[in-house]
């Protein structure tokens, strides 16, 4: 019974092996972002002003997407963090309002190649962000401060073109939340009084009727070389509606910066001549 | 091409989706004429202010009463006067209208009322110009053997070290006299600071709420405020004070008389304070100008409201008299200190 057992794990065992020889090694490049972005801002926050406030906006951001380890070929994850800072004016100037913040998210896409050079991707994404508010004319209630924890759905069209003998990479990614947890303050609460531990109608669920968020990117790689050009626009749609007041807050950014695939190689293991190269955002390099 | 199709497809139901969604949440805009200014203000104060029902005010009423002078021709001074016309109907000191030229303010609430303090009187007479001074507050140990304080605005921030270099100094002192007329208020955080030196245990400093949507009686539950005592090591004064309050003492002084007066130690000796019991909000209208105006109301630690003032403890309402006045005397101060030199 013992020599049965051996034999079956030796065959199990040489069976896996014989398997894994015949798959071709996967490398998965890291395609990574840094981006500088400016642009316009508009943010209007019931609880600190009626009036619509106009300004700039700058941000840096940090993308990488790399294709998932369990099928490289038709998932590929990407995770995101940015940190912004806008200064707006009321409609006459003579009032600024400054909002700083920083937005972290992870997501995960099935995607399709529907031609040569178009892949289609769609799926989720969990999404952090923090950040505030401060209007400089105001006494007691100079902060709103902004929290959000949403998951929603994602996805990107990215079109391999070339322009003349130069290779470019087109990519169109919105990003919807769907639901999550959002925090405001009450109607007219102070945050005194949430510092006296007055936590009523501060954390709400989040829905489209209450929460709706939309960011788009649609940026477009120049690969020049190893490291490519990364140029394009960045909106965000961010309005909320909830115990009574109402803050919306649009931006939309010109994005620049540079963008590159990273492959981490281990110098002590040789890579095989099988090895396959799974890009992060397309499933085909150029022709 | 169906993939193209579908893509366009899903950009243009993605941006109609949230020109729908986004339009639900409407933030109104006003005009930047003289009746656009207006209607923001009355607006901003209707859906905001804390007072309507205790102040027995009809805004609707008062809207009309005022919009009904707003022409086409109105300029901008003259808009201003109508505003702050309109805002003075709440009878309230911590409503300001403010513009590049003027700032409005209600001061009915003290002028129609004796002012019962003069500095001049209390720093040449009781003081002999040898007070010392910390942070913008006044001390000085009289020849009584009485500890006075003058804290003038509680604008004034000082830490627990430097209360205690004060109180150190009265060691000897059988009584403090804490003189807090014409303070005009500050921040309640100082008050609750200083107040942390007269407590050995977590006293309730009153309740404090808010409003909960636009309708005049929208108001959350009233939360407790709790004053912590100073933390150890530091000096707690259980000595007879008497604290010097007169129409001026307002907002957080009012505050700090509320709280002073519930303790057993304490008694508040002079005139009714100014009140001053809603915490103030601030908003602007679409000219640029900024408004100010109270939202939350503060309860003392009986629950009640204090916007029209604290009065003095039973038996030390004290008003100085113009002889006593023109004597080079504060009726009020003499009084404190005979009522603690048992004098009286």
């Amino acid at each position: 019974m013992r020599k049965i057992y051996a034999l079956f794990l030796a065959a199990l065992l040489f069976g896996v092996n014989a398997s894994a020889e015949d798959e071709p090694e996967v490398l998965r490049p890291v395609t990574a972002a840094y981006t500088i972005e400016g642009g316009t801002s508009h943010i209007a926050d019931t609880y600190l002003s009626p009036i619509k406030y106009s300004g700039w906006t700058t941000s840096l951001r940090y993308e990488r997407m790399q294709a998932m380890k369990f099928s490289p070929d038709r998932w590929v994850m990407q995770l995101a963090a940015s940190v912004s800072l806008q200064r707006a004016l009321n409609y006459v100037g003579n009032s600024t309002m400054w909002y700083a913040g920083v937005d972290f998210s992870w997501g995960m896409m099935r995607r399709w190649q529907v031609t040569p050079g178009l892949t289609l991707a769609i799926g989720g994404e969990a999404a952090a962000d923090l950040g505030g508010l401060y209007a400089m004319r105001n006494g007691n209630n100079p902060v709103s401060a902004k929290a959000a924890v949403t998951i929603g759905a994602t996805g990107y069209a990215a079109y391999n073109m070339k322009i003349g003998r130069l290779p470019v990479t087109l990519c169109w990614q919105p990003s919807l939340p769907v639901t999550g947890v959002f925090f405001s303050p009450d109607y007219g609460e102070l945050y005194y009084e949430i510092y006296l531990g007055d936590h009523d109608n501060l954390v709400h669920c989040a829905w489209w009727g209450n929460y709706f968020r939309l960011d788009n990117a649609l940026t477009a790689d120049l690969h020049f070389g190893a490291t490519s050009l990364r140029v394009g626009y960045r909106g965000m749609i961010l309005s909320t509606k909830v115990n009574n007041l109402v803050s919306r807050h649009f931006t939309h950014s010109a994005v620049i910066g540079v963008s590159g695939e990273w492959l981490s190689l281990n110098p002590r293991r040789r890579m095989s001549p099988k090895a396959r190269i799974v890009n992060a955002l397309f499933q085909n390099q150029w022709k | 091409m169906e993939m193209k199709k579908y893509c366009l497809i899903s950009a243009i139901v993605t941006v109609l989706l949230s020109a729908v969604l986004t339009a639900c949440h409407e933030v109104p805009q006003y005009d930047n004429d003289a009746a656009g200014n207006f209607d923001l203000l009355w607006k901003t104060v209707d859906e905001h202010y804390c007072f309507f029902e205790e102040k027995g005010v009809d805004w609707e009423a008062v809207g009309q009463k005022y919009r009904a002078q707003i022409t086409p021709g109105t300029g901008q001074r003259a808009l201003f006067r109508i505003m702050s016309d309109m805002l003075d109907e709440l009878r309230d000191g911590h409503v300001n209208l403010s513009s590049p030229f003027e700032t409005s303010y209600y001061r009915k609430w003290w002028s129609d009322y004796p002012q019962n303090y003069n500095e001049r009187i209390v720093q040449e007479h009781y003081l002999y110009f040898n007070y010392a001074s910390l942070g913008g507050i006044d001390y000085y140990l009289l020849p009584c053997n009485v500890g006075y304080i003058r804290w003038p605005s509680f604008d004034y921030s000082l830490g627990a070290g430097n209360i205690d270099n004060i109180l150190v100094q009265f060691t000897s002192a059988t009584a403090l006299i804490i003189d807090i007329r014409d303070n005009g208020g500050g921040n309640m955080t100082n008050a609750d600071n200083f107040i942390a030196h007269f407590i050995a245990s977590p006293i309730c400093g009153g309740y404090i709420s808010h409003k909960t949507g636009p309708g005049h009686r929208d108001f959350s539950e009233p939360r407790k405020i709790t004053i912590n005592p100073v933390t150890k090591g530091h000096l707690i004064w259980g000595k007879p004070v008497i604290v010097l309050t007169n129409r001026s003492t307002f907002s957080a002084a009012n505050y700090f008389a509320a709280v002073m007066k519930s303790l057993p130690h304490v008694k508040i000796a002079g005139a009714t304070t100014g009140g001053g019991a809603g915490m103030p909000f601030s908003s602007e209208l679409t000219c640029g100008w900024g408004v100010r105006f109270s939202a939350c109301p503060i309860l003392d630690p009986a629950g009640n409201l204090t916007e029209f003032g604290v009065e003095p403890s039973e038996g030390y309402a004290v008003d100085m008299t113009p002889e006593d006045e023109a004597n080079g005397r504060d009726t009020i101060l003499d009084f404190a200190i005979a009522k603690l030199t048992n004098l009286l």
